[in-house]
Protein backbone atom coordinates (compact mmCIF):
# COMPACT_ATOMS: atom_id res chain seq x y z
CA UNK A 1 0.00 0.00 0.00
CA UNK A 2 2.95 2.21 0.96
CA UNK A 3 4.30 1.91 -1.96
CA UNK A 4 1.21 2.30 -4.28
CA UNK A 5 1.40 5.69 -2.06
CA UNK A 6 4.57 6.21 -3.61
CA UNK A 7 4.18 5.59 -7.06
CA UNK A 8 1.44 7.71 -6.69
CA UNK A 9 3.64 11.10 -5.63
CA UNK A 10 6.19 10.13 -7.84
CA UNK A 11 3.68 10.06 -10.66
CA UNK A 12 2.53 13.81 -9.56
CA UNK A 13 6.09 14.94 -9.20
CA UNK A 14 6.84 14.05 -12.46
CA UNK A 15 3.36 15.51 -14.05
CA UNK A 16 4.68 19.34 -12.95
CA UNK A 17 4.18 21.45 -15.98
CA UNK A 18 6.95 22.12 -18.57
CA UNK A 19 6.73 25.60 -17.14
CA UNK A 20 8.08 24.81 -13.67
CA UNK A 21 10.65 21.96 -14.81
CA UNK A 22 12.28 24.34 -16.13
CA UNK A 23 12.48 26.76 -13.29
CA UNK A 24 13.48 24.14 -10.88
CA UNK A 25 16.42 23.28 -13.54
CA UNK A 26 17.42 27.17 -14.21
CA UNK A 27 17.63 27.61 -9.87
CA UNK A 28 19.50 24.55 -9.39
CA UNK A 29 21.86 25.85 -12.36
CA UNK A 30 21.59 29.08 -10.42
CA UNK A 31 22.54 27.55 -7.19
CA UNK A 32 25.65 25.41 -8.99
CA UNK A 33 27.26 28.66 -9.92
CA UNK A 34 26.73 30.63 -6.66
CA UNK A 35 28.21 27.92 -4.80
CA UNK A 36 31.05 27.61 -7.46
CA UNK A 37 30.22 23.99 -8.78
CA UNK A 38 30.21 26.02 -12.16
CA UNK A 39 33.42 28.68 -12.13
CA UNK A 40 33.43 29.51 -15.83
CA UNK A 41 30.67 28.66 -18.53
CA UNK A 42 32.08 29.66 -21.60
CA UNK A 43 30.90 30.97 -24.96
CA UNK B 1 -1.35 -9.34 -6.41
CA UNK B 2 -1.37 -7.55 -9.30
CA UNK B 3 -0.79 -3.86 -7.32
CA UNK B 4 2.29 -5.59 -6.29
CA UNK B 5 3.15 -6.54 -9.24
CA UNK B 6 2.21 -3.47 -11.51
CA UNK B 7 3.57 -0.83 -8.65
CA UNK B 8 7.39 -1.55 -9.17
CA UNK B 9 7.04 -1.95 -12.91
CA UNK B 10 5.76 1.50 -13.34
CA UNK B 11 7.73 3.37 -10.83
CA UNK B 12 11.23 3.37 -11.96
CA UNK B 13 10.57 2.47 -15.87
CA UNK B 14 8.36 4.95 -16.93
CA UNK B 15 10.18 8.26 -15.92
CA UNK B 16 13.60 6.51 -16.83
CA UNK B 17 11.99 6.16 -20.21
CA UNK B 18 10.63 9.47 -21.06
CA UNK B 19 13.90 10.91 -20.11
CA UNK B 20 16.15 8.18 -22.45
CA UNK B 21 13.57 9.09 -25.40
CA UNK B 22 14.41 12.93 -24.84
CA UNK B 23 18.13 12.02 -25.30
CA UNK B 24 18.63 11.98 -29.47
CA UNK B 25 16.39 15.15 -29.94
CA UNK B 26 18.30 16.96 -27.27
CA UNK B 27 21.67 15.66 -29.42
CA UNK B 28 20.55 16.64 -32.41
CA UNK B 29 19.67 20.51 -30.74
CA UNK B 30 22.59 20.77 -29.51
CA UNK B 31 24.58 19.80 -32.79
CA UNK B 32 22.52 22.28 -34.92
CA UNK B 33 22.96 25.06 -32.32
CA UNK B 34 26.75 24.37 -31.86
CA UNK B 35 26.63 24.13 -35.82
CA UNK B 36 25.00 27.51 -36.17
CA UNK B 37 27.88 28.64 -33.27
CA UNK B 38 30.62 27.00 -35.87
CA UNK B 39 29.24 28.84 -39.24
CA UNK B 40 29.21 32.42 -37.36
CA UNK B 41 32.90 32.17 -35.92
CA UNK B 42 34.07 30.89 -39.40
CA UNK B 43 32.20 31.80 -42.20
CA UNK B 44 32.83 35.33 -41.35
CA UNK B 45 37.00 34.73 -40.76
CA UNK B 46 37.10 32.77 -43.76
CA UNK B 47 35.66 35.53 -45.70
CA UNK B 48 37.33 38.33 -43.89
CA UNK B 49 40.49 36.39 -44.80
CA UNK B 50 39.45 36.52 -48.41
CA UNK B 51 38.78 40.05 -48.35
CA UNK B 52 34.74 39.04 -49.42
CA UNK B 53 32.26 41.37 -48.84
CA UNK B 54 29.94 39.04 -46.62
CA UNK B 55 27.33 40.16 -43.98
CA UNK B 56 27.92 39.35 -40.71
CA UNK B 57 25.40 36.28 -40.04
CA UNK B 58 24.41 35.52 -36.19
CA UNK B 59 24.49 32.21 -35.15
CA UNK B 60 20.87 32.68 -34.58
CA UNK B 61 20.06 32.68 -37.90
CA UNK B 62 22.78 29.71 -38.98
CA UNK B 63 21.16 27.72 -36.30
CA UNK B 64 17.47 28.30 -37.49
CA UNK B 65 18.36 28.01 -41.28
CA UNK B 66 20.17 24.73 -40.64
CA UNK B 67 17.01 23.37 -38.79
CA UNK B 68 14.66 24.33 -41.84
CA UNK B 69 16.75 22.77 -44.29
CA UNK B 70 16.89 19.92 -42.65
CA UNK B 71 13.15 19.65 -41.74
CA UNK B 72 12.11 20.78 -44.64
CA UNK B 73 14.04 18.12 -46.48
CA UNK B 74 15.22 14.70 -45.21
CA UNK B 75 12.93 15.42 -42.69
CA UNK B 76 12.97 15.22 -38.66
CA UNK B 77 13.25 11.31 -37.86
CA UNK B 78 10.77 9.94 -35.83
CA UNK B 79 13.59 9.47 -32.73
CA UNK B 80 14.36 12.52 -32.57
CA UNK B 81 10.94 14.32 -32.16
CA UNK B 82 10.56 13.87 -28.47
CA UNK B 83 13.58 15.28 -27.66
CA UNK B 84 13.32 18.30 -30.32
CA UNK B 85 9.83 19.60 -28.81
CA UNK B 86 11.82 20.29 -25.69
CA UNK B 87 13.36 23.14 -27.57
CA UNK B 88 10.30 25.16 -25.52
CA UNK B 89 11.92 23.96 -22.53
CA UNK B 90 15.13 25.27 -22.80
CA UNK B 91 13.08 28.41 -23.86
CA UNK B 92 12.19 28.91 -20.19
CA UNK B 93 14.76 28.00 -18.61
CA UNK B 94 17.08 30.31 -21.05
CA UNK B 95 14.47 32.98 -20.19
CA UNK B 96 14.99 32.29 -16.26
CA UNK B 97 18.38 32.31 -16.56
CA UNK B 98 18.46 35.63 -18.51
CA UNK B 99 16.86 37.42 -15.46
CA UNK B 100 20.65 37.87 -14.26
CA UNK B 101 21.32 40.39 -16.64
CA UNK B 102 18.22 42.45 -15.89
CA UNK B 103 18.20 44.80 -12.85
CA UNK B 104 14.81 45.12 -10.93
CA UNK B 105 14.88 49.13 -11.25
CA UNK B 106 15.13 48.31 -14.76
CA UNK B 107 12.66 45.68 -14.85
CA UNK B 108 10.15 47.74 -13.43
CA UNK B 109 10.70 50.71 -15.75
CA UNK B 110 10.83 48.74 -19.27
CA UNK B 111 8.13 46.89 -17.95
CA UNK B 112 5.55 49.49 -16.74
CA UNK B 113 6.06 50.85 -20.32
CA UNK B 114 5.75 47.53 -21.80
CA UNK B 115 2.47 46.74 -19.50
CA UNK B 116 0.84 49.23 -20.57
CA UNK B 117 1.80 48.99 -24.51
CA UNK B 118 0.61 45.33 -24.16
CA UNK B 119 -2.54 46.09 -22.94
CA UNK B 120 -3.50 48.26 -25.87
CA UNK B 121 -1.85 45.84 -27.87
CA UNK B 122 -3.76 42.96 -26.62
CA UNK B 123 -7.30 44.59 -26.51
CA UNK B 124 -6.48 45.80 -30.34
CA UNK B 125 -5.59 42.18 -31.72
CA UNK B 126 -8.52 41.17 -30.09
CA UNK B 127 -11.25 42.70 -31.59
CA UNK B 128 -9.54 42.68 -34.96
CA UNK B 129 -8.87 39.62 -35.10
CA UNK B 130 -12.32 38.71 -33.77
CA UNK B 131 -13.73 41.12 -36.74
CA UNK B 132 -11.75 39.37 -39.26
CA UNK B 133 -12.92 35.62 -38.31
CA UNK B 134 -16.68 37.14 -38.82
CA UNK B 135 -15.66 38.69 -42.44
CA UNK B 136 -14.04 35.37 -43.91
CA UNK B 137 -16.95 33.26 -41.98
CA UNK B 138 -14.48 31.26 -39.76
CA UNK B 139 -15.82 29.19 -37.09
CA UNK B 140 -16.32 31.17 -33.93
CA UNK B 141 -14.22 28.95 -31.63
CA UNK B 142 -11.73 29.37 -34.76
CA UNK B 143 -11.54 32.74 -34.39
CA UNK B 144 -11.02 32.86 -30.70
CA UNK B 145 -8.06 30.39 -31.13
CA UNK B 146 -6.51 32.88 -33.38
CA UNK B 147 -7.31 35.97 -32.03
CA UNK B 148 -5.73 34.57 -28.65
CA UNK B 149 -2.91 32.97 -30.56
CA UNK B 150 -2.13 36.46 -32.38
CA UNK B 151 -2.87 38.64 -29.01
CA UNK B 152 -0.99 37.05 -26.28
CA UNK B 153 1.40 33.92 -26.89
CA UNK B 154 0.99 32.12 -29.76
CA UNK B 155 0.86 28.29 -29.23
CA UNK B 156 0.88 27.73 -25.41
CA UNK B 157 -2.02 30.58 -25.45
CA UNK B 158 -4.09 28.79 -28.17
CA UNK B 159 -3.18 25.32 -26.45
CA UNK B 160 -4.52 27.05 -22.85
CA UNK B 161 -7.69 28.48 -24.73
CA UNK B 162 -8.13 24.73 -26.46
CA UNK B 163 -8.92 23.19 -23.23
CA UNK B 164 -10.47 26.32 -21.22
CA UNK B 165 -14.11 26.52 -24.16
CA UNK B 166 -13.61 22.84 -25.39
CA UNK B 167 -11.87 23.67 -28.86
CA UNK B 168 -11.94 20.68 -31.52
CA UNK B 169 -8.55 19.36 -32.42
CA UNK B 170 -8.94 20.48 -35.48
CA UNK B 171 -9.57 24.10 -35.02
CA UNK B 172 -6.07 24.28 -32.78
CA UNK B 173 -4.32 22.47 -35.35
CA UNK B 174 -5.57 25.27 -37.66
CA UNK B 175 -4.69 28.02 -35.13
CA UNK B 176 -0.96 26.95 -34.25
CA UNK B 177 -0.43 26.05 -38.14
CA UNK B 178 -0.86 29.47 -38.97
CA UNK B 179 0.68 31.08 -36.10
CA UNK B 180 3.77 29.15 -36.52
CA UNK B 181 4.24 29.63 -40.38
CA UNK B 182 3.61 33.35 -39.65
CA UNK B 183 6.06 33.33 -37.06
CA UNK B 184 8.39 31.58 -39.39
CA UNK B 185 8.10 34.71 -41.32
CA UNK B 186 8.05 37.34 -38.88
CA UNK B 187 11.72 35.63 -37.97
CA UNK B 188 13.06 36.84 -41.64
CA UNK B 189 11.30 40.31 -41.76
CA UNK B 190 11.00 41.65 -39.11
CA UNK B 191 14.89 42.54 -38.58
CA UNK B 192 14.77 43.36 -41.93
CA UNK B 193 11.86 45.81 -41.44
CA UNK B 194 13.63 47.34 -38.20
CA UNK B 195 17.19 47.88 -40.08
CA UNK B 196 15.31 49.80 -42.98
CA UNK B 197 13.62 51.92 -40.59
CA UNK B 198 17.00 52.57 -38.71
CA UNK B 199 15.05 51.36 -35.23
CA UNK B 200 17.15 51.72 -32.08
CA UNK B 201 17.68 48.77 -29.95
CA UNK B 202 15.24 49.81 -27.59
CA UNK B 203 12.28 50.49 -30.26
CA UNK B 204 13.62 47.16 -32.07
CA UNK B 205 13.22 44.94 -29.15
CA UNK B 206 9.95 46.63 -28.05
CA UNK B 207 8.28 45.86 -31.38
CA UNK B 208 9.67 42.20 -31.64
CA UNK B 209 8.33 41.21 -28.47
CA UNK B 210 5.06 43.17 -29.05
CA UNK B 211 4.18 41.62 -32.32
CA UNK B 212 6.02 38.56 -33.00
CA UNK B 213 3.67 35.40 -31.76
CA UNK B 214 5.61 32.62 -30.18
CA UNK B 215 8.04 33.58 -27.64
CA UNK B 216 10.51 31.27 -29.42
CA UNK B 217 10.27 33.09 -32.53
CA UNK B 218 9.61 36.34 -30.66
CA UNK B 219 13.48 36.10 -28.77
CA UNK B 220 14.80 34.87 -32.20
CA UNK B 221 13.47 37.99 -34.02
CA UNK B 222 15.38 40.07 -30.98
CA UNK B 223 18.37 38.24 -30.81
CA UNK B 224 18.72 38.85 -34.90
CA UNK B 225 18.80 42.38 -34.35
CA UNK B 226 21.57 42.65 -31.53
CA UNK B 227 22.07 41.56 -27.80
CA UNK B 228 20.09 44.68 -26.36
CA UNK B 229 17.28 44.12 -28.87
CA UNK B 230 16.81 40.27 -28.00
CA UNK B 231 16.54 40.93 -24.10
CA UNK B 232 14.25 43.32 -24.17
CA UNK B 233 11.83 41.71 -26.98
CA UNK B 234 11.87 38.57 -23.97
CA UNK B 235 10.82 40.79 -21.63
CA UNK B 236 7.89 42.82 -23.54
CA UNK B 237 7.32 39.02 -24.76
CA UNK B 238 7.61 38.12 -20.92
CA UNK B 239 5.14 40.63 -20.16
CA UNK B 240 2.37 39.40 -22.38
CA UNK B 241 2.78 35.81 -21.53
CA UNK B 242 2.08 37.20 -17.91
CA UNK B 243 -1.29 37.65 -19.39
CA UNK B 244 -2.58 34.83 -20.46
CA UNK B 245 -4.59 33.66 -17.61
CA UNK B 246 -6.52 36.69 -18.05
CA UNK B 247 -7.06 36.45 -21.49
CA UNK B 248 -8.26 32.86 -21.19
CA UNK B 249 -10.46 33.40 -18.34
CA UNK B 250 -12.02 35.84 -20.20
CA UNK B 251 -13.12 33.53 -22.84
CA UNK B 252 -13.98 30.76 -20.49
CA UNK B 253 -16.62 32.49 -19.01
CA UNK B 254 -18.05 34.10 -21.95
CA UNK B 255 -18.13 30.27 -24.15
CA UNK B 256 -19.01 28.68 -20.50
CA UNK B 257 -22.09 31.78 -20.96
CA UNK B 258 -22.82 30.35 -24.48
CA UNK B 259 -23.06 26.84 -22.97
CA UNK B 260 -20.81 25.67 -24.80
CA UNK B 261 -18.01 25.07 -22.43
CA UNK B 262 -17.61 23.73 -18.84
CA UNK B 263 -17.89 26.99 -16.51
CA UNK B 264 -14.76 28.31 -14.32
CA UNK B 265 -15.05 27.29 -10.63
CA UNK B 266 -12.39 28.99 -8.95
CA UNK B 267 -11.28 31.88 -10.44
CA UNK B 268 -7.52 32.08 -8.42
CA UNK B 269 -6.57 28.54 -8.75
CA UNK B 270 -7.72 29.16 -12.45
CA UNK B 271 -5.20 31.83 -12.81
CA UNK B 272 -2.54 29.98 -10.95
CA UNK B 273 -2.69 27.40 -13.05
CA UNK B 274 -2.92 29.18 -16.37
CA UNK B 275 0.16 31.69 -15.40
CA UNK B 276 3.36 30.93 -16.61
CA UNK B 277 5.43 30.24 -14.17
CA UNK B 278 8.81 30.89 -16.14
CA UNK B 279 7.78 34.80 -15.67
CA UNK B 280 8.14 34.28 -12.03
CA UNK B 281 11.23 32.70 -12.14
CA UNK B 282 12.54 35.31 -14.22
CA UNK B 283 11.74 37.99 -11.69
CA UNK B 284 12.98 35.87 -9.05
CA UNK B 285 16.64 35.53 -10.35
CA UNK B 286 16.24 39.22 -11.50
CA UNK B 287 15.83 40.06 -7.54
CA UNK B 288 18.58 38.22 -6.66
CA UNK B 289 21.08 39.60 -9.18
CA UNK B 290 20.01 43.42 -8.12
CA UNK B 291 20.58 42.69 -4.31
CA UNK B 292 24.24 40.84 -5.55
CA UNK B 293 23.45 37.35 -4.51
CA UNK B 294 25.57 36.51 -8.05
CA UNK B 295 29.26 38.20 -8.11
CA UNK B 296 30.12 39.88 -11.46
CA UNK B 297 31.47 36.43 -13.30
CA UNK B 298 28.45 34.78 -11.82
CA UNK B 299 26.01 37.35 -13.73
CA UNK B 300 28.58 36.39 -16.47
CA UNK B 301 28.45 32.86 -16.36
CA UNK B 302 24.64 32.57 -15.66
CA UNK B 303 24.59 34.58 -19.15
CA UNK B 304 26.33 32.45 -21.12
CA UNK B 305 24.27 29.29 -19.49
CA UNK B 306 21.28 31.53 -20.71
CA UNK B 307 22.67 31.43 -24.24
CA UNK B 308 23.34 27.93 -24.73
CA UNK B 309 19.98 27.19 -23.42
CA UNK B 310 18.66 29.63 -26.57
CA UNK B 311 20.82 28.12 -29.20
CA UNK B 312 19.12 25.32 -28.38
CA UNK B 313 15.93 26.52 -28.91
CA UNK B 314 17.15 28.26 -32.10
CA UNK B 315 18.10 24.64 -33.43
CA UNK B 316 14.33 24.04 -32.23
CA UNK B 317 12.55 26.84 -34.29
CA UNK B 318 14.19 25.32 -37.37
CA UNK B 319 13.46 21.64 -36.74
CA UNK B 320 10.01 21.98 -35.95
CA UNK B 321 8.97 24.21 -38.99
CA UNK B 322 8.16 22.25 -41.94
CA UNK B 323 6.10 23.93 -45.10
CA UNK B 324 4.74 21.02 -46.35
CA UNK B 325 2.64 20.28 -43.35
CA UNK B 326 1.32 23.30 -42.80
CA UNK B 327 0.02 23.97 -46.37
CA UNK B 328 -1.91 20.54 -45.43
CA UNK B 329 -3.70 22.62 -42.60
CA UNK B 330 -5.66 25.01 -45.34
CA UNK B 331 -5.87 28.76 -46.54
CA UNK B 332 -8.14 30.59 -45.13
CA UNK B 333 -6.97 30.49 -41.87
CA UNK B 334 -3.79 30.98 -42.72
CA UNK B 335 -5.35 34.09 -44.70
CA UNK B 336 -7.11 35.48 -41.50
CA UNK B 337 -3.87 35.65 -39.83
CA UNK B 338 -1.86 36.76 -42.66
CA UNK B 339 -3.87 39.58 -42.54
CA UNK B 340 -3.85 40.21 -38.73
CA UNK B 341 -0.63 40.31 -38.39
CA UNK B 342 0.44 42.24 -40.78
CA UNK B 343 -1.97 44.83 -39.98
CA UNK B 344 -0.90 43.73 -35.52
CA UNK B 345 2.93 44.45 -36.75
CA UNK B 346 1.83 47.80 -38.31
CA UNK B 347 -0.22 48.46 -35.14
CA UNK B 348 2.01 47.68 -32.98
CA UNK B 349 4.99 49.71 -35.00
CA UNK B 350 3.20 52.44 -34.57
CA UNK B 351 2.32 52.08 -30.48
CA UNK B 352 6.69 51.95 -30.58
CA UNK B 353 6.75 55.04 -32.67
CA UNK B 354 4.48 56.78 -30.04
CA UNK B 355 6.48 55.50 -27.19
CA UNK B 356 9.75 56.36 -28.39
CA UNK B 357 8.56 59.94 -29.34
CA UNK B 358 6.76 60.47 -25.86
CA UNK B 359 10.16 58.89 -24.03
CA UNK B 360 12.45 60.18 -26.53
CA UNK B 361 13.95 56.60 -27.21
Amino acid sequence: MSAEVEAKKTGSLWKLSLDTWAVLLAFLLALLVRTGVFKHIPW
Amino acid sequence: MADVVTVPQVRPVQPALRFLRVIPGVLLLAAVGYAGKLLEQNVGAYAKAHHWTFPNIEYVLWAIVLGLVISNTVGVPEIFRTGVATYEFWLKAGIVLLGARFLLGDILKLGGVSLVLVAIEIVGSLAFMTFLGRLFKLKPKLTTLLAVGSAVCGVSAIIATKGAIEADDEDSSFSIAAILALGALALFTFPVIGHFLHLSDRAYGLWAGLGVDNTAEATAAGALYSDAAGKLAVLVKSTRNAMIGFVVLGYAIYWAGKGQAQSVGNKAAFLWQKFPKFVLGFLVISVLATYHFFNKDQVGALANLSRWAFLLTFAGVGLRTNFGEMRKQGLRPFAVGAIGEVVIAGFTLALVYGAAKIFGW
